[in-house]
């Protein structure tokens, strides 16, 4: 039952979803062609996660209509999106960690035999599917044990094995080294030219230039531009989702480093071995790895929310290897944890709440009273002199977008003015210009004469702000470069484990 | 000004209250009695001059519960050995107010104050459990609370039982040994006592620096430990405040009328499940666990004269709290829910 290739893979006519507050689909219009990798792009809120909800039938669209292969359908659920060919990975992937590939692979389509699960059948389907289309991967390993990248082509299998025609995948790289990234973008390829049809939703331009044939922008939950991906630039997109143009990738001028702010020795900790590092006064050291590679458990370590098992850590030249984390903040440590809504704040307090955690003891507190109007002064300064969105200080937090919750964060952390900064992933999942804006920010802090610990996922970034770049892979730091030295190919590498020569240190 | 008032009408709570009235009103219909004369009945009996003082004497007790569980609940910690810390306090005011060797008023004052230590030290037992042993809070405070609640029991049963008579109570206590009451009525300065600590926790809450760190620890307790606030500090800290209250309310009750520790008496009336769910009604707000524990002290006692006047079973009022609480439960969930799917979607 080939459908006829003239009719669009996927089409989606004039759909508006609209949540209490916000309209976060305004018509979309979404034409996607069999055989083509159909990159959805736009900022976090533009509404990319609900188109493809609606298209997936895990939302019901306000309005709009959906065809598959040709064929009007209106999906329930996504049991029925699959029934219609459609197969989604979602950016948490949705696997037993327990089970085997081969188990999870068939999960809910297993083959059967005496209505028993025939697991060599099971196994069987596994290696054709993975040697049909080039996916690679054993299928009796533990799912838990395999490594994210492999986890991903599982997530693939599962969708081939029930048949999916169009592949829907959510931010797939988030999580990804450039090389696994490349790995799966030539998947994608040859899957593409089997004849099926992916659509790739994600915001970053690189890969979508390298891997996609055409891309629908969405901003504000409205198509803002249809493009060919070979016939349009970064720069084009990246304005087409911010509404301006912007400059992209800016690579900051190195700052004048002082004295030695942070001092590591031989540290380990959880999933940490032996690292050695310092920062200086006035500079940026940014840690580049794949996320997993003992960088939150670095960080949790030296702010002080996860015991140390060996080794030294002095702030300012005083031993601070077993403070807790209120005394290194007395001494002198601002910290921006990775997950802002987790961690980082809480969502369900006032904003002037969440911007007095950590001042609340020292500059806003006298004998332990905290005068509400004092946390409300407070929160009006900080939210001017940052630029925070916020309504009022008496606003929930959990009303700030994304990026604005971000400035909040990291607004409160520098007001600390502390001599360093701990900073983890500073614009994941930020907006374009909120990116720009949160940059300025770490480097007038550095510039300020303070030492910086910026820990990222993005090269970009990194490359942008560090002055020295530390990789760090299974836990250690494998290689160290100057800002010159630390070119995309290299780190890249590095991130992979690839290469641990040293090409300088300036210690 | 309107703001306050249609925010107040759409809160979860009034949505609650006024569903468990509606749906009370169903039942009285259902079987056979006027809701009218029944609600009037609750109201009279409680507020009215028979009843005032029953309901305030009630309200001194399960406010009381109420600011014990709201405390620690506030960080989203749940005591639920209030039986238990209550009890100690009772037994051990009993045990200070018969055997201290001192003038009745230091007596009372220091009964007052060891009916605290007690609780309190019996609160940061679960704390420590917790801490330490890894023992859940709610399962060390519940289990903890029944091995106090029969120590008392056997004490009042034996060593200390009143030589001659039938009952399980300790002796009266010695003459003077005793709060003191308003006129003639059972309402003591233990409300005073009451409504003060509701005031301090007000305070805390609102305007200070530990106060802030429990409501963050109890809006996102991950948040408050990456800035510093040490967790297991705060849990015994809490706890032992909650106590102390818990242990306060016993030893109002032993240093009121009958002015013995009666095993089971103060127990019996459920002060800790009415109180806890005070809490959780106002969800450990200070101000509104004040008002809620009212709500519930007016429904008990109203109930009883309801009983009395209409034949309607006081297990109506019972039925009523349960109501409220399933209505608040769902409602405090569905918003949770809407957000989830929010955060997916955008």
């Amino acid at each position: 039952m080939t459908p006829p290739r003239a009719e669009p893979a996927v089409e989606l006519r004039g759909i508006t979803k609209r949540f209490p507050g916000t309209l976060a689909n305004d018509a979309v219009d979404l034409t996607v062609r069999h055989g083509e990798i159909h990159a959805l792009m736009g900022e976090n809120g533009a509404g990319k996660s609900t188109l493809m909800s609606v298209l997936y039938g895990m939302e019901l669209p306000d309005a709009g209509t959906i065809r598959v292969d040709g064929r009007d359908v209106d999906f329930a659920s996504p049991s029925d999106a699959m029934a219609a060919g459609l197969g989604m990975v979602h950016q948490s992937f949705k696997l037993f960690g327990s089970l085997s590939v081969a188990e999870n692979v068939v999960y809910a389509a297993e083959p059967r035999r005496f209505g028993l699960v025939d697991r060599a059948a099971a196994r069987r389907r596994v290696r054709e599917l993975a040697a049909e289309h080039g996916l690679a991967v054993d299928p009796d390993a533990r799912v838990g044990d395999l490594p994210v990248g492999l986890r991903q082509r599982v997530e693939i299998l599962k969708l081939l094995h029930r048949g999916a025609r169009t592949l829907i995948l959510d931010e797939p790289t988030a999580v990804l080294t450039p090389a696994e990234a490349d790995a799966l973008f030539a998947v994608l390829k040859s899957l593409a030219a089997e004849g099926r049809t992916v659509i790739l939703v994600t915001h970053k331009l690189r890969e979508v230039l390298e891997g996609s044939d055409r891309v629908t922008v969405l901003r504000d939950g409205r198509v803002v531009a249809r493009l060919v991906t070979s016939e349009t630039s970064a720069d084009e997109i990246a304005a087409a989702m911010t509404g301006r143009a912007v400059e992209l990738d800016r690579v900051h001028a190195p700052g004048t480093p002082g004295d030695v702010v942070l001092e590591v020795s031989g540290l380990a900790t959880d999933a940490v071995r032996d690292v050695d590092l310092t920062v200086r006064a006035g500079e940026i050291v940014g840690i580049a790895g794949v996320a997993g590679n003992g960088q939150s458990e670095l960080i949790e370590a030296l702010a002080g929310l996860r015991p140390v098992g060996a080794g030294h850590v002095a702030l300012q030249g005083e031993d601070i290897t077993h403070a807790s984390a209120t005394e290194r903040r007395l001494k002198g440590l601002a910290y921006v944890p990775e997950d802002r809504h987790a961690v980082g704040t809480a969502p369900d307090a006032s904003v002037a709440d969440n911007l007095a955690m950590g001042h609340h003891r020292t500059s806003l507190s006298s004998r332990g009273l905290l005068p509400p109007t004092a946390v409300r002064a407070h929160a009006r300064r900080l939210v001017e002199r940052f630029g925070i969105k916020a309504s009022a200080p008496e606003a929930s937090a959990s009303a700030l977008s994304g990026g604005n919750l971000q400035k909040l964060l990291i607004g409160r952390e520098l007001a600390h003015d502390a001599p360093l900064l701990l900073v983890e992933q500073p614009t994941r999942g930020v907006d374009i210009g909120a990116i720009q804006n949160i940059h300025d920010q770490l480097i007038a802090y550095r510039d300020a004469g303070h030492a910086v610990l910026l820990v990222s996922a993005e090269l970009s970034e990194i490359r942008g702000l560090a002055d020295r770049v530390l990789v760090m892979y299974e836990g250690r730091i494998t290689a160290t470069y100057d800002k010159d030295a630390a070119d995309e190919r290299t780190l890249g590498l590095a991130m992979a484990g690839g290469s641990g020569k040293q090409v300088e240190t300036v210690d | 000004m309107n703001d306050r008032i249609s925010g107040a009408l759409r809160s979860p709570v009034t949505f609650s209250v006024l569903a468990g009235v509606v749906i009370g009103a169903l039942f009285l219909v259902g079987t056979g009695a006027d809701p009218v004369t029944a609600y009037e009945a609750v109201l009279t009996g409680a507020l009215g001059a028979d009843g005032i003082g029953s309901t305030l004497t009630t309200t001194t007790s399960v406010l009381g519960m109420a600011l014990a569980l709201a405390i620690p609940l506030r960080a989203r910690l749940i005591n639920l050995g209030g039986d238990g810390q209550m009890v100690l306090g009772g037994i051990t005011a009993a045990v200070t107010g018969l055997y201290a060797p001192l003038p009745a008023p230091l007596s009372v004052a220091l009964a007052l104050l060891a009916g605290m230590a007690a609780g309190a030290a019996y609160a940061a037992l679960a704390a420590l459990c917790e801490n330490h042993l890894g023992v859940p809070l709610l399962v060390s405070s519940l289990l903890l609370s029944y091995p106090a609640v029969s120590l008392a029991s056997y004490l009042a049963r034996y060593p200390l039982k009143e030589p001659g008579s039938s009952l399980p109570q300790t002796r009266t206590l010695p003459d003077g040994v005793e709060l003191p009451a308003f006129g003639d009525s059972t309402v003591t300065v233990g409300l005073v006592l009451v409504v003060l600590a509701a005031a301090a926790y007000w305070f805390t809450d609102r305007r200070t620096a530990i106060g802030y760190e429990i409501r963050m620890t109890g809006l996102n307790a991950r948040f408050s430990a990456y800035a510093g606030v040490e967790r297991r500090g705060l849990t015994l800290k809490l706890m032992s405040v909650s106590g102390a209250l818990a242990g306060l309310v016993g030893a109002i009750g032993v240093l009121s009328f009958p002015y013995r520790f009666v095993d089971g008496s103060l127990t019996a009336p459920g002060y800790t499940w009415t109180g806890l769910t005070a809490a959780l009604l106002a969800m450990a707000a200070p101000v509104g666990t004040v008002v809620s524990a009212f709500f519930f002290a007016v429904l008990q006692v109203g109930g009883l004269a309801m009983e009395r006047t209409t034949e309607v079973p006081r297990e109506l009022t019972q039925v009523l709290q349960a109501i409220v609480i399933v209505f608040l439960a769902a409602r405090l969930r569905l918003p949770g829910r809407r957000l989830n799917r929010r955060k997916e979607a955008v």
